[in-house]
């Protein structure tokens, strides 16, 4: 039983230093910087729309298509990750597989750049 | 490894790799040129998808495998992907008319089809369950945006709205299945799911029920086809005709070869769903065709039915059987394209009518086409001596032959019923008081009209070449 | 030349029914006379070579059907019997055109009309030169079309197409006896070649037939069925009712069809198949009862009519009635004589009739006629000729067959050849008495409707010349045909095609009857005319007040003995009944209700319930399509699976 604990003792490190980072991040500001607090800066924050408003509220099909692009290129980087780890045994075909994979991405982003998707006027 | 990492024989593939680097070069032109290019990329797709066909029945002849055994093409791989290649051709070339009017003729739609066309050849000649989820997703997701294509139009965007999330959740439980496969048989190969699945279990049965349902809802086979009639009636008419088309071939073509190679050993069970399907979906698509009034709407629940008939064919599970489907949805895929071919030929100056009514003395006002639907319309409704006739002839033989009697007379007296509502148009064409008379029909249509047509009309003459290369194709499943 | 006597009417009858309106009236008018002008002058040559110079022939044209055992040729058999009905239809029916051309002058539809007489021609003719049941049957459900195209030739009116269905129903009776007969001769001897039959119809005497548990003897009920048709297409009691109002017909129809030759097929077969009639007595019994009652009932009904037509149509049905009174006998020469001969003078006062008619502008009832004697001198002649040759008076054709007739009839050994006698005497009589009666009413007196009268006018000759012929053919066709027809060339005219069977002497008997016999007709002549005279010339009152002392009696008579009441009564309302049932309850209510009609309103409602589960909502489709999935997933775990 102990071994195994062993075994996790370094995430339990990892975690150790990520909570005293974090806090250390957060108590930091409140020490050393420069306070001159107003409406604005107190509410909470939520990109462009009021915090607290009826939910079923209309707004812009725009942050659905950024989103929507934002998942795929999410997700080519999460395809690439296990791609580079296993490249070593993927030999010549893998690496062109990937390629193709980009290529296809790539003339997607072409086609959405032209037709002006990403532009928000 | 080192197996794997080899570049395999992308021969086999060739024509699904000219239609995917063509759609995506003529996106880069669309893209650059503009609304200008849009005729140019129109044109070029149509001889994309030929050179695709040209390119497959090119290809060295045999069952030739790639992709460790995902793709297949064989012989019926190669059938059906000609029949789809050539109905999406059909549906470019009667778009071009229509997009012109409403002013909506863009460069994506040829691009959609061809990626949609390129899932299907996939789907037609997917060996395992991940090959059969990616075309299958390929061909749906291009689906589901031409169905909303034009987006100013309430109608279109709710029915690509409905039609993707019912796609979505028929494409979770079709994903279900294969988990459940491949949890309970341990591969995904068809091949192996054959041999795994010769032991049984409860599991296996469900994971398949949940595969078929997936593949009900895209041939959309009763209690899977709810989507239909919304779908079919919302989109644009070029689109409904696509859909009922190539789409259909491929799903159709999918849910034999997973039948039939997947699933060999346990035939009692997929047998008990499909006549339970065929039934549904004959009676519905009849009985429910009788009360439209719009003519899309109609051919929906037309369409509905006649996937019944052809899985009449698939139920008998026999290679006459496989043969008997093939010769339906060939027929289907032309008798469809021709009816379609006079829908979207049904303009006025004041804009497109779908009523049935606004068919109304087509006999007076413009005989050869009223001529040309009746032919189509009593071939769908299976009159001899045309075509229609001879496809729901085989898929009949086939399952009396294999014992199917209960359903082969209930697919008959359905037949009598679906045939009051092809008679009932013929008799507003023929016997009704004329309406104002329709613009003239573009070529595009002409072409496809007279094809449809005469293939109709003749094919009692010479059935052989069809029934030849059905066989072939058949045979190879098997 | 056998062939072209047939076939001549046929190519007449298809260029003018099928290039009539092109080619126009006249030229179709003048194509068919001509050809039947063509076809009788090769009838005459014809009877010359077969009847006098004995060139008996049997020519095979084709196969027409063959089936198992039954194998029929399209033969025509010519011996005396066939010539003779050849002279008689080309003769009549030659005559007829011509007559038509002239009286129907003013019908729009006159290509339609010759090419129906064409063609009844060549039916008749298919119909004598049988030679085989199945090709006798061909010709004589094909002069049954004819008459009933003919007869119905005016369909605008209603009481043509009414009198058009009914000869035709009429018939279907008669021809359904007829049927049978030949099937019951296929039964016994194995074919219906008249050959075959003739050969084996011997050894059938004494064979028995079941017939509904009956042991019936063979020949008798096969000569019963077959009389059962004759006594349709000739119109004998029972089976009568049609010919009368056949006269809705165009006159000239009536003289060529409802006098002439088609009523006479009947008769021509019962002669035709003569050597089974010989073989069943009881059948010949019949129909001489069939053939005096007929003889005698006609006559009756003819002496109250007023309808010009009708008097000389029940004269036709009385005549016809001796010509079976002779073929019961076994006289079937005198028989086929007195047809020979009545075809003449009934087809001269049909057409007679026809020019009183045309001369009085399509009048009909001598009530409204008289005195008509000076306006038309030439007809009024020809109708005197007509009347003289059918009452029998001396020397004329009437008078040589009709007292032969009577002479065999009471000379036969039947038992009810006694009856025969009796019956037709007593027709002669009255006979003589309508048949002046006619003239007198219609010729003499004083005229009854002037406006009519004054514009009465002679006919053109077109219609006088058939007259003309017919009336010298009234004269002269008795004398020189009575030794070959009822005297002693009879053996050696007619052959083998009339059997007399071994005890049948009545030819011979029939010479040694008394005096008193042989002068009875004439006698009855004088008196019915005398009588006529009395009644219509000098007293014309007599018969009003006799009429209303019998009032019964008269009424009886002038409504036909009540036979088509009682036929109303008995088959057609009860049919009508039971078709109607049918109809409304059957057809309409039972097999409408349940059958197309329900089936097609549950139809519609399983329709209506269908599309109301296409609601349109998203969840419901979802929905829908979950528990599609649920269901095959239970089915299989309760049921399906193992």
């Amino acid at each position: 039983m102990s071994e195994l604990l062993q075994h996790y003792l370094p995430l339990a490190v990892f975690i150790a230093v990520a909570l005293g980072l974090s806090a250390a991040l957060l108590i930091a500001p409140f020490i050393v910087a420069y306070k001159q607090p107003d409406p604005e800066k107190l509410s909470a924050y939520e990109c462009g729309f009021n915090a607290f408003d009826d939910a079923r509220m209309k707004f812009d099909v725009r942050f659905y298509l950024v989103a929507i692009l934002f998942i795929i290129f999410d997700l080519e980087v999460a395809f690439l990750f296990p791609w580079a780890v296993a490249f070593g045994k993927l030999g010549l075909f893998g690496f062109w597989s990937m390629m193709v994979f980009l290529a296809v991405l790539t003339i997607g982003f072409i086609y959405e750049w032209k037709k002006g998707a990403l532009e928000w006027d | 490894m080192t197996a794997s990492a080899q570049i395999p024989d992308l021969l086999p593939v060739l024509p699904e790799i000219v239609l995917i680097v063509g759609a995506l070069a003529l996106l880069m032109v669309g893209a650059y040129g503009g609304e200008r290019s849009s005729p140019l990329v129109n044109v070029a797709s149509i001889m994309l998808l030929a050179a695709a066909a040209a390119i497959v029945t090119w290809l060295p002849s045999g069952k030739l495998v790639t992709f460790g055994g995902s793709f297949v093409l064989d012989d019926f791989a190669r059938f059906l992907k000609v029949l789809a290649l050539g109905g999406s051709a059909a549906a470019i070339l009667m778009s071009l008319d229509y997009f012109r009017r409403e002013k909506i003729l863009k460069f994506e739609y040829p691009v959609l089809i061809l990626l949609a066309t390129a899932g299907m050849g996939m789907l037609v000649s997917a060996g395992d369950l991940i090959a059969l989820y990616l075309g299958l997703e390929l061909m749906s997701l291009s689906l589901y945006v031409i169905a909303a294509f034009n987006r100013d139009s309430a109608k279109s965007t709710e029915a690509g709205l409905k039609y993707f999330v019912l796609g979505a959740l028929s494409s979770g439980m079709l994903l279900y299945g294969c988990s459940l496969i491949y949890g309970y048989t341990g591969t995904i190969a068809f091949p192996g799911i054959a041999q795994a699945a010769a032991q049984g279990g409860l599991g296996v049965t469900f994971g398949l029920v949940f595969l078929l349902a997936g593949l009900c809802f895209k041939v959309s086979a009763v209690p899977f086809h709810m989507w239909t009639p919304d779908v079919y009636e919302g989109a644009p008419t070029p689109v409904t005709a696509f859909f009922a088309s190539a789409p259909k071939v491929a799903a159709m073509a999918i849910f034999m070869r997973v039948a039939i190679s997947a699933f060999p050993t346990i035939l009692v069970q997929w047998q008990q769903i499909l006549v339970f399907v065929a039934i549904a979906s004959m009676a519905l698509g009849s009985f429910a065709a009788i009360g439209q009034r719009n003519i899309k709407r109609l051919m929906a629940y037309s369409s509905i039915g006649h996937m019944g008939f052809a899985l009449v064919g698939l139920a008998a599970g026999t290679q006459a059987g496989v043969q008997g489907v093939l010769v339906y949805i060939s027929i289907y895929l032309l008798m469809t394209l021709g009816t379609f071919a006079c829908i979207l030929s049904m303009k006025r100056p004041g804009g497109m009518v779908e009523d049935i009514s606004d068919l109304a003395g087509l006999s007076r006002t413009s005989p050869t086409m009223a001529f040309l639907l009746a032919m189509l319309l009593f071939s769908l409704a299976g009159i001899p001596p045309l075509a229609g006739f001879f496809a729901k002839f085989y898929v009949f033989i086939a399952a009396i032959n294999a014992g199917l009697y209960a359903l082969a007379v209930i697919g008959v007296l359905t037949s009598v019923v679906g045939a009051y509502y092809y008679l009932m148009i013929v008799k507003i064409m023929y016997f009704d008081e004329p309406q104002r008379s329709f613009d003239p029909m573009p070529r595009e249509q002409v072409v496809v009209l007279a094809v449809a047509g005469l293939f109709n009309l003749l094919f009692f003459a010479y059935p052989a070449p069809l029934l030849d290369a059905a066989t072939a194709a058949a045979k190879s499943l098997f | 030349m056998y062939q072209a006597i047939v076939f001549l009417p046929l190519i007449g009858c298809l260029i003018a029914g099928l290039f009539g309106r092109v080619i126009g009236p006249r030229p179709s008018e003048l194509v068919t006379t001509l050809l039947l002008f063509a076809s009788m002058v090769l009838s005459w040559i014809a009877l010359a070579q077969v009847g006098f110079g004995h060139h008996d022939e049997r020519i095979v044209l084709m196969n027409w059907m063959t089936s198992g055992n039954l194998k029929v040729d399209w033969a025509l058999r010519i011996d005396t019997l066939t010539t003779v009905m050849l002279v008689v239809v080309t003769t009549v029916s030659a005559l007829v055109h011509l007559y038509s051309i002239g009286y129907m002058h003013e019908d729009p539809h006159r290509p339609r009309f010759f090419a129906y007489l064409s063609l009844f021609t060549f039916a008749m003719l298919a119909l004598v030169t049988a030679d085989n049941l199945a090709q006798l049957f061909f010709g004589w459900e094909g002069v049954g079309l004819a008459s009933y195209l003919l007869i119905g030739f005016w369909y605008h009116k209603p009481e043509a197409n009414a009198a058009a269905i009914k000869a035709f129903v009429v018939n279907r009776v008669g021809d359904f006896g007829f049927a049978i007969g030949i099937f019951a001769i296929f039964m016994m001897t194995g074919s219906i070649d008249f050959d075959i039959i003739f050969a084996q119809a011997p050894a059938l005497v004494g064979k028995t037939i079941n017939f509904f548990g009956w042991q019936a003897d063979a020949l008798t009920l096969i000569c019963l069925f077959l009389f059962m048709g004759a006594m349709g297409k000739s119109a004998q009691f029972l089976l009568h009712t049609w010919l009368p109002d056949a006269m809705e017909g165009p006159t000239p129809v009536s003289a060529l069809i409802h006098a002439a030759t088609m009523v006479t097929a009947g008769v021509f077969m019962v002669a035709r198949l003569s050597p089974l009639f010989e073989l069943a007595p009881t059948a010949q019994t019949v129909v001489i009862f069939f053939g005096a009652t007929t003889a005698l009932f006609a006559a009756t009904i003819g002496l109250v009519q007023n309808d010009i037509k009708r008097i000389v149509a029940y004269s036709t049905c009385s005549q016809l009635g001796y010509m079976f009174v002779a073929m019961g006998v076994g006289a079937y020469s005198v028989g086929m004589y007195h047809l020979f001969t009545h075809a003449f003078f009934k087809a001269l006062l049909f057409l007679g009739s026809g020019s009183v008619i045309h001369a009085m502008h399509h009048e009909q009832d001598i009530r409204h006629m008289g005195g008509l004697k000076s306006k038309i001198p030439f007809t009024y002649w020809m109708m005197v000729i007509g009347t003289l040759a059918l009452t029998g008076f001396p020397f004329t054709a009437g008078y040589f067959s009709k007292d032969a007739i009577i002479e065999a009839a009471y000379a036969g050994k039947n038992p009810m050849a006694i009856y025969g006698f009796v019956c037709t005497v007593a027709a002669a009589l009255l006979t003589s008495f309508y048949s002046w009666r006619l003239i007198f009413k219609t010729f003499h007196g004083k005229p009854h409707d002037h406006h009519h009268y004054d514009g009465a006018h002679e006919s053109p000759y077109v219609m006088l010349v058939p007259l003309g012929a017919l009336a010298a053919g009234s004269i002269l066709a008795g004398w020189p045909f009575y030794e070959y027809f009822a005297g002693h060339h009879v053996a050696d005219f007619f052959r083998a095609s009339l059997t007399f069977a071994q005890g049948n002497t009545i030819l011979d008997d029939m010479h040694h009857v008394p005096k008193a016999v042989v002068f009875t007709p004439t006698v009855m002549m004088a008196l019915g005319f005398l009588l006529a005279y009395q009644f219509y010339i000098r007293r014309p009152d007599i018969p009003v007040s006799l009429a209303q002392q019998h009032s019964v009696l008269y009424r009886f008579l002038l409504n036909k003995w009540y036979f088509d009441e009682l036929y109303d009564f008995i088959f057609v309302r009860p049919a009508k009944w039971l078709g109607y049932t049918l109809w409304k309850r059957g057809d309409g209510w039972l097999i409408d209700g349940f059958g197309p009609d329900g089936v097609s309103a549950r139809v519609l409602d399983v329709t209506r319930n269908v599309v109301r589960l296409q609601t349109g909502y998203l969840y419901h489709y979802a929905f829908s399509m979950l528990i599609g999935a649920a269901l095959l997933i239970t089915w299989f775990m309760f049921a399906g699976a193992h």
